[in-house]
């Protein structure tokens, strides 16, 4: 029974994945913890959390896993929306009464929260010590295992590959039918069919756009949105013409809206993935690029923004220990680095914490 | 209440919020808050505030002679409350959090809208802290969501509710919840309920507790 209910969460997981999906939060024990056993904290996502103790499971860890209440959204975004905050943690830390099963007070973090989750203050405030694990928990048994401070770099990037972005794009499908099928509909009345069609050129192109687009050269955007557009409707011609008996305006109008759609998915996916950030936001509010500096007289080379940056912007200064930002067009603007360096040495043109997405992006202008 | 819904994209913009909160509650929280202030709280009265949001609450209980300490988890609604309310004393902290405050501090707490916010554990131990903090006879007022009594109410309030959910999620990807048995929560964290009163289709309710003697 429980099978096939995860059956069917999982076949939701697969559209509706940008959708919170709250579960009860509080603690949950994975094995048989002891007071010496780590405590772990996560988002109250269902996905999350059964992902996590299925994995911590099967890797036979025994720990004390906290579920925050972020409102039912994973760590990531929930970090960046402010529902994954300092404020979060102490919450789900005073109200388990974990203090009383454990002998130390060491917290472990998902690295994603880091956008969120300032160590130092909640060190201040609750007296409990933060640490930043890898951002995939398939890897938290091997670093437990290692004893070392932290997860190896390459546990500690967000990567992309296929099966993501197959994932995302089903996610995107879905997301942006949601919007559409409305005026679809409402359009149908007098081009019966409309939207069935587009329905299926939409969810394709989501899908497609999401898992090559991004694999040809150049940036990201609506210019290379533009361009697979200009394809797209040379293969729909090639295609028409062929087997499609349309008339001129029908095949016109096919192609402007395949045009369209995928302009419209090169704008907005990358703002959806976690390795680039969307162009629109500086075309349309004139904002400049992403901007992240380490002021050197602050620095005190601890070392922290190289362990939370997800995107790798960071290196280390070979001769003084300090931090340096190396890949500049990697930052993804979540705002980790800022928000947990100790000396308040990291300087950024962007606010740390909101969603980069252009709707987003553009209802925060709107708002100030 | 449904479109109480529209408080988190509220909380985004605190310059705005208080006014908004006003129009979409068809001024019911003003009024509520104005009831709370000229009814229960009186000069000179020691008053925690839980979640004060942009201070309006705070504002009216400081006019009528309370001193009042207010604790928000927004830093951008304290920054507008303390602009507010020069003579209050805010501090951002979680709820979880009041234990910093000397036992039997206040002779009232308050919370509107806040304890919504809470999770089921995070409320009952809240009301544990709340308990400790206030004298002997003091009161806890708290002004919130609920789930209607009335099937029909609930249907309407779910009719008006569900869509309301959509939107805001669609934009603000958050949602609001109802406090449920909260009168029996209270009763546990040694609470006398003494009065009860509804608003809005009976989604809304306003709780006056008093903390039991011999505790």
């Amino acid at each position: 029974m429980v099978n096939i209910v995860n059956r069917i969460k999982d076949f939701w997981f697969l559209f509706g994945r940008l959708f919170p999906f709250p579960i009860r939060p509080g603690l949950r024990r994975i094995g048989s913890p002891d007071k010496n056993a780590p405590v772990l904290i996560t988002a109250n996502f269902e996905l999350t959390v059964r992902m996590v103790m299925e994995t911590l499971k099967r890797d036979g860890v025994n720990a004390w896993l906290l579920v925050a209440n972020t409102k039912g959204i994973n760590v990531w975004c929930a970090a960046g929306g402010d529902h994954f905050s300092t404020d979060t943690v102490i919450a789900a830390l005073k109200s388990s009464k974990i203090e009383k099963m454990v002998a130390h007070r060491r917290l472990i973090l998902p690295q994603l929260c880091a956008s969120g989750v300032n160590v130092h203050s909640l060190k201040k405030r609750s007296g409990w010590q933060g640490r930043f694990g890898p951002v995939d928990i398939k890897h938290l048994a091997a670093w437990l295992g290692s004893g070392r401070p932290n997860p190896p770099p390459e546990h500690r990037r967000v990567l992309f590959p296929l099966k993501d972005r197959l994932i995302m794009g089903t996610n995107l499908g879905f997301n942006n039918l949601l919007f559409a099928i409305l005026p679809l509909l409402l359009v149908s009345w007098w081009l019966p069919g409309f939207w069935w069609k587009s329905t299926l050129l939409i969810f394709a192109g989501s899908i497609l756009n999401c898992a090559f687009v991004f694999k040809l050269p150049g940036r990201p955007g609506l210019q290379k949105g533009l361009a697979a557009g200009v394809i797209a409707a040379a293969v729909f011609t090639v295609i028409a013409v062929l087997s499609l008996h349309l008339n001129t305006l029908a095949l016109s109008g096919w192609l402007i809206w395949i045009i369209v759609i995928c302009a419209y998915l090169g704008y907005d996916t990358p703002s959806w993935s976690p390795l680039w950030r969307t162009d629109m936001k500086e075309l349309l509010l004139g904002e400049k690029s992403t901007e992240v500096s380490i002021n050197p007289e602050k620095c005190i080379g601890c070392g922290l923004c190289r362990n939370v940056c997800p995107a790798g912007v960071f290196g280390r200064d070979l001769l003084s220990g300090k931090s340096l930002v190396l890949h500049m067009e990697r930052c993804q603007a979540c705002g980790a680095c800022a928000e947990n360096c100790p000396a308040a040495a990291i300087e950024t043109n962007f606010e740390g914490g909101i969603c980069s997405c252009p709707t987003c992006q553009i209802l925060n202008k709107l708002k100030k | 209440m449904s479109t109480l819904v529209y408080m988190k994209i509220l909380e985004l913009s605190p310059a705005s919020y208080d006014g908004w909160m006003r129009f979409l509650t068809l001024g019911r929280v003003d009024r509520i808050k104005k009831k709370i202030a000229a009814d229960w709280i009186n000069p000179g009265d020691e008053v925690l505030e839980i979640g004060c949001g942009a201070g309006s609450l705070a504002a009216l209980m400081s006019q009528r002679g309370a001193r009042v300490t207010a604790i928000d988890i927004s830093e951008k609604m304290l920054t507008e409350a303390r602009e507010k309310v020069p003579d209050a004393d805010f501090h951002h902290l979680t709820a979880l959090e009041i234990d910093q405050f000397p036992p039997e501090k206040f002779n009232r707490i308050v919370a509107t809208l806040s304890f919504s916010e809470l999770t089921a554990d995070e409320l009952d131990m809240v009301l544990t802290l709340a308990a400790n903090l206030l004298k002997s006879g003091g009161l806890l007022i708290v002004a919130d969501e609920v789930r209607a009594a009335k099937p029909w109410q609930r249907v309407l309030a779910a009719l008006i509710r569900g869509p309301l959910t959509v939107i805001t999620f669609l934009i603000t990807q958050q949602t609001t919840h109802v406090i449920k048995n909260f009168e029996a929560r209270l009763a546990t964290a040694n609470f006398m309920v003494r009065r009860r009163q509804e608003y809005l289709l009976g989604t809304m309710a306003l709780f006056t507790a008093q903390k039991s003697d011999g505790n």
